[in-house]
């Protein structure tokens, strides 16, 4: 059988998904969603009241309630009770993630295999479910994974993070090639950015990361959703692609 | 476990090909290249397969590679569904 491409171009998405979007870069980006007019369902463990704030703004256009990730069973719940409010879901952002702030040698080992089971079995399982809902209903749509520069550079204390981040990085570019155009997948790359996840990096690290960037600032969120957005939403035909965001502080 | 038959898993695949504006011939040794079905159509129908059944249909890749025909798409599946 073959695998070429689809003629047409995958549309923008409308109905988008996203993880881990009650706090930081995930809250930006169902933010900036919701203003451009998209629909979108929100989960994390504990919804903020940020996200509660977003809920009562737009109660037609964003559906919001916890989750947690590593749930499949209450991921699929989530995703069916979207769906009936929403409409099919046809954009995924896979953005919820745990932070590591520990050398590998003093790192539990149940730590570990938490970070990997949050950051990398988690968001293929969410992947998988949607995939599977888009393709059994002959939708097409757009696949944005958040990951990290460190995936492409080394980092101390990052190292089970790093590990989950890369895997990403590497399943973004073979799910581009399995689902043969009728998604777009790609992945975002940000450099440090501050939020709670990064709030374990001292003030010496941030200042050596600004110092190491040509753009002289440490990455914003809001720098990010543009890229995010334009994944989702801009026809081009970027596909298995990671766009790092650091102001050039890994180049 | 609720089966499809080949029939029904024919009206399924015309359906994804109907979706794309193609036809699927009745002769069930017509090629898939030339009809236009793809692997990710496949997949479609698979999925469409499960969820009339409510089982899922996983399966290996190296299976679909001797998959040529109209005829080879349905036998698969049938013969899978068997196998779950
Ligand atoms: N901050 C950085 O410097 C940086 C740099 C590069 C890449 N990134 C990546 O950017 C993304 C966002 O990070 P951030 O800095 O905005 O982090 P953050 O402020 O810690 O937010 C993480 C989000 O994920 C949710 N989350 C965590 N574990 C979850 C679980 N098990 N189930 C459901 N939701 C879960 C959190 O909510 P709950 O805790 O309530 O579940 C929260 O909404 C992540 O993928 C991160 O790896 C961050």
């Amino acid at each position: 059988m073959s695998e070429h491409a689809e003629p047409q171009p995958v549309p923008p998405s409308s109905v988008v998904l996203v993880s881990g979007g009650s706090r930081g870069l995930g809250l930006a980006i169902v933010a900036d969603l919701l203003d451009r007019g998209v629909r979108v369902a929100a989960f994390a463990r504990t919804v903020t009241p940020e996200l509660d704030k977003l809920a009562a703004e737009h109660p037609d256009r964003l559906h919001a309630g916890p989750v947690d990730v590593t749930d499949l069973a209450a991921a699929q719940a989530f995703v069916r009770d979207a769906e009936v409010r929403l409409g099919p879901i046809d954009g995924l952002v896979n953005n919820a993630a745990i932070g590591q702030d520990s050398l590998h040698v003093h790192t539990a080992t149940g730590d570990i295999a938490r970070i990997i089971e949050t950051n990398l079995t988690a968001p293929l399982q969410l992947t998988r479910l949607l995939v599977r809902r888009m393709l059994g209903q002959g939708r097409r749509g757009r696949i944005v994974n958040i990951t990290s520069i460190c995936a492409q550079r080394g980092f101390p204390g990052l190292v089970a993070y790093s590990a989950t981040k890369g895997g990403m990085d590497a399943a973004t570019r073979s799910l581009a090639r399995e689902l043969g155009g009728r998604m777009l997948v790609n992945a975002v790359a940000p450099g440090f950015f501050a939020s709670e996840m990064s709030a374990v990096l001292g003030r010496t690290q941030l200042d050596q990361i600004v110092r190491r960037t040509p753009s002289g600032h440490l990455t914003e969120p809001a720098e990010v959703v543009p890229v995010v957005r334009m994944l989702l939403r801009e026809q081009t035909n970027i596909n298995g692609q990671v766009i790092v965001v650091d102001g050039a502080a890994s180049v | 476990m609720n089966e499809l038959s080949r029939a029904q898993i024919r009206d399924l695949m015309a359906q994804v090909l109907g979706n794309q504006g193609k036809v699927l011939p009745g002769d069930d040794a017509a090629e898939l290249r030339e009809i236009g079905f793809r692997s990710l159509d496949f997949s479609e129908l698979a999925l469409r397969v499960e969820d009339e059944t409510g089982e899922e249909l996983n399966f290996d890749a190296p299976g679909l590679r001797r998959i040529a025909t109209v005829g080879d798409v349905l036998d698969f599946l049938v013969d899978l569904q068997r196998q779950q």
